[in-house]
């Protein structure tokens, strides 16, 4: 292990997740017909250089093409992942529990709004990105035009915090797997679905790093200065508060995409949540239960799999210590 | 690592053994349904068979009816020209639970329960509709005669293959005694009608069937769904008193323990394991690799039967796209059904025209092509049926309405099934070549039942099943069976009126043609597509002695397996 430095490791690293993306970038997107004259074929023996599955599918293809729904799963889950964590614990941080003051008016039409987007989606569900595009739209017309809506003696406060660390802890409380198994079993197989619904449920640890960093960030005396110069909080929040707080969010960039990935094979090896045609490394795993001796199936996309989340991990590590 | 630890735990000796005179089986699906007048799949049926008693049973070996509550074979007389009479007399012997007889008055309540207004009887009505009346013989209350509408030697056998249930627990003050069947059909408000009804529903026998035990062998003693169900033979049956009981009447075991384990690979596990005794219709791969297996050689003991069930990809008619036949059978060049047979069946299946087996010499039409691998005639007969395949590839015809149809369905089939799945993967590899777009949607087993009986699925890769003593093919494929067993919703005026005929006519040679001529139409027609019949393989524990198989569905009899009293 001391001929490996550090810096080889994570050249390593960095190398094999650049192949990984390149692979998902240019993998085929024909569907290859299964050859039924060779199932079971170990590797390194014909044409199927990785072997084949017990359906005649070629391994290697199939890992290549697992590649590319890989990319599709995982990066655009851990954008909306941070995203979501970003928002959530930014919002918990700076307004904290009592810095958040709203008239009764703009209560009452935070609440009209969100009973309006429920009750709409529940019976127009086919309509539901304008229903959630639109309606929190509208009332934020209302909320900055409406006369009436910021002319109020008494004003209530918003508990942000405790609202948003409540929510962590509910969505924590249940078992990650438990949980996404729980929802992707219900929900018709998608790409987007699986997509949404990780997003859905990983947002809770960007979100509690991202409320350490802003509540740290709001005590430093250029925000302060900000906040009595009468900037207002969105600025504060975007131009003061953001650059300082957003690196120790994309630090943990790596890591929540090898999470995604493991829940995602997961997903894919217990045969929920991606669509049946869509190759996976978790599917190509699962190939294994219905031909257990064939130790080909649980060597590439175990060894794929391990490689990829092991090589996240290291440019993470390396990342942290920067 | 789970895999791993799994595999480990595979390999490891057999754990567990089943208790003196239990038989664990395992199930792929649960009954769902233990309505005697709903029995919707193999499973129930297994159960039906166990816990009630027909007057006839159909017998592989025999390749026709034998006596089961009957006491022989019925006598029939013809009516004119379009009346049978079937006369039928119970077996002495016969008792239910509470010790009273069998009677030809409990047939009679169980035909009016089939024509009664307010209970399920679509089933009942498609397959035993033809039952005109019952009559029963003042002088011997075991003895009555059946009223059958056609002549045919088909309602003879039919007349006698529903359960029979009891008065004592239905009409216990006999108030329907009086009310003849054709009364039942006429009056539906009648009033005694409605209370039998009522009564009915009150037992709600869906989840309680022990509500209403019948006079098999068997009483349902525990039933968990999608886990397990218990059926435990009664101290006392009443076919015990014979020294040398028909194989029909041999009932061994004390307890069969039906498992329910719908993944092949986790049931096969269990197998080895020694969680369950019985595997029946077990995946050819899987079979092979046991065969091969020294160790599983020890301790396994294996079966194999031609079957009568048949792997179709079946459409649903009534779908835009697959309304016409063409695409239909367009779509049907995309199976490779050798290499098919080949990979999931290790070979051993027989790939077939239609829907008769071609071990049935007689009746099978081999004038009909074997289905075949050709995409490029797809692509022709697409053509033929009005698409249009477009720059991006895919196909696209105007409709009827004048609106824009593109070519593109699902494929619905049991998830975790590997023949299914390996049919489905070939076939969408086979139709994404040529620009179809086709979804597959593996589905768990009760949703899709569900959703094959709302006519929710495009086309749906299944087993049907089949026997060598019946060619009425009413409930799958004529149009009295729309809504409830004749999911692809398939129906013609033509194959109607041929359905009729097969089931009428008792000339061998004329039933021969027609049934040849049946073939042709469906395979013109192609509401589903056969692409092989199966063998049945069954693996079981060498502890439980030897396991009597047959073709027809199970592919065992769990009944007469004879335990062996020693532990190995």
């Amino acid at each position: 292990m001391t001929i490996l430095l550090p810096p080889v490791k994570q050249r390593l690293a960095a190398g094999w997740l650049v192949l990984v993306v390149l692979a998902g970038l240019f993998a085929p997107s024909a569907v290859s017909p299964p050859d039924l004259a060779n199932i079971n074929q170990p590797p390194f023996q014909g044409g199927h250089w990785l072997g084949t599955t017990s359906q005649g599918l070629d391994v290697g293809v199939s890992l290549w093409q697992g590649a590319r729904t890989l990319l599709l799963v995982s990066l655009p889950a851990a954008f909306f992942t941070l995203l979501a964590g970003a928002v959530l614990g930014g919002t918990a941080g700076y307004w904290g529990n009592t810095r958040l003051r709203i008239t009764h008016f703009q209560l009452a039409l935070a609440l009209f709004a969100l009973l309006l987007t429920g009750l709409l989606l529940t019976y127009f569900p086919r309509f539901a990105f304008w229903i959630l595009a639109g309606v929190p739209a509208a009332a934020a017309v209302a909320w900055a035009f409406l006369p009436g809506s910021t002319r109020s003696a008494t004003r209530l406060a918003l508990p942000l915090d405790s609202s948003i660390l409540g929510l962590i802890a509910l969505v924590n409380s249940v078992p990650l797997l438990v949980l996404v198994v729980a929802a992707a079993a219900v929900q018709r197989p998608s790409l987007t679905g699986v997509v949404a619904l990780l997003s859905a449920t990983c947002w809770p640890t960007p979100a509690r790093l991202m409320r350490a960093a802003t509540l740290q960030c709001r005590t430093q005396p250029y925000v302060e200065a900000a906040q009595a110069a009468g900037i207002p909080s969105l600025r504060i929040l975007w131009r003061h508060i953001g650059p300082n707080a957003l690196p120790v969010l994309l630090v943990r960039f790596p890591l929540t995409v090898a999470v995604l990935i493991s829940l995602e094979t997961t997903l894919s090896f217990l045969g929920v949540g991606l669509p049946a045609e869509m190759p996976s490394w978790g599917r190509l795993l699962a190939a294994v239960r219905q031909a257990p001796p064939d130790w080909w199936l649980i060597l590439w996309p175990g060894l794929a799999i391990t490689l990829t989340v092991l090589s996240l991990q290291r440019i993470s590590g390396s990342e942290n210590r920067r | 690592m789970l895999v791993w630890m799994g595999l480990l735990y595979a390999c490891t000796a057999p754990t567990t053994r089943s208790p003196e005179g239990t038989v664990r089986i395992r199930w792929a699906r649960d009954p769902e349904n233990l309505d005697p007048l709903i029995v919707s799949n193999a499973s129930a049926y297994e159960v039906a068979n166990l816990t009630h008693c027909s007057l006839l049973m159909g017998r592989e070996e025999a390749h026709d009816f034998v006596p089961w509550l009957a006491e022989s074979f019925p006598t029939v007389k013809h009516l004119g020209d379009t009346l049978l009479q079937v006369t039928y007399r119970i077996r002495p012997e016969a008792t239910w639970d509470n010790g009273t007889p069998v009677l030809a008055r409990d047939v009679a309540l169980t035909l009016k329960i089939m024509n009664c207004t307010g209970l399920p009887t679509e089933m009942a009505q498609a397959m035993f509709g033809f039952i005109r009346d019952i009559r029963l013989d003042s002088a011997d209350a075991r003895r009555f005669t059946l009223v059958c509408a056609g002549q045919s030697p088909e309602h003879i056998r039919s007349s006698g293959d529903f359960s029979v249930l009891p008065e004592y627990i239905l009409d216990p003050q006999g108030q329907l005694r009086t009310v003849s069947l054709a009364d039942m059909r006429r009056q539906p408000t009648l009033a005694a009608a409605q209370a039998l009804a009522r009564r009915y529903q009150r037992l709600q026998l869906a989840r309680h069937p022990e509500n209403l035990p019948g006079c098999g062998p068997y009483r349902l003693s525990a039933w968990q769904s999608g886990r397990y169900l218990t059926l435990r033979r009664k101290k006392s049956w009443w076919a015990d008193v014979y020294p040398a009981p028909p194989y029909q009447l041999q009932a061994y075991p004390a307890t069969l323990i039906y498992q329910v384990i719908p993944d092949a690979a986790t049931a096969t596990l269990a197998l080895r394991r020694g969680e369950i005794d019985v595997y029946g219709l077990m995946p050819a791969a899987e079979f092979t690799r046991l065969q091969q297996s020294a160790d599983d050689r020890q301790r396994l003991a294996f079966y194999t039967a031609d079957a009568y069930e048949f792997l179709t990809a079946s459409f649903n008619v009534r779908q835009p796209v697959l309304r016409d036949a063409a695409t239909r059978r367009a779509l049907g060049f995309l199976f490779d059904v050798p290499a098919l047979i080949k990979a999931t069946q290790q070979g051993a299946a027989t790939p077939s025209a239609g829907l008769i087996s071609p071990r049935m010499k007689e009746y099978y039409n081999d004038s009909l092509a074997l289905p075949a691998f050709r995409p490029a005639q797809t692509v022709a007969m697409l053509r033929q049926a009005g698409w249009q395949r477009q720059p991006t590839g895919r196909w696209q015809r105007t409709s009827v309405q004048g609106t824009p149809q593109i070519l593109r369905f699902g494929v619905s089939y049991r998830a975790g099934e590997p023949s299914f799945e390996t049919a489905a993967l070939q076939f969408r590899a086979a139709a994404e070549a040529i620009g179809i777009e086709v979804e597959l949607r593996p589905t768990e087993q009760a949703v899709l039942s569900r959703q094959l009986q709302a006519g929710e699925t495009d086309m749906c890769i299944r087993n049907y099943s089949g026997n060598p003593f019946s060619y009425d093919f009413t409930a799958l494929l004529h149009s009295r069976g729309i809504g409830a067993s004749n999911t692809t919703q398939f129906s013609s005026p033509l194959t109607d009126h041929l359905i009729e005929q097969i089931t009428t006519t008792e000339d061998t040679r004329k039933k021969r043609l027609l049934l040849r001529k049946f073939q042709r139409v469906m395979a013109q027609e192609m509401p589903f597509m056969v692409l092989y019949f199966l063998k049945y393989r069954v693996a079981a524990s060498r502890a439980i002695g030897v396991v009597p198989v047959s073709g027809l569905k199970p592919g065992y009899e769990a009944a007469r397996i004879s335990p062996i009293k020693t532990p190995l």
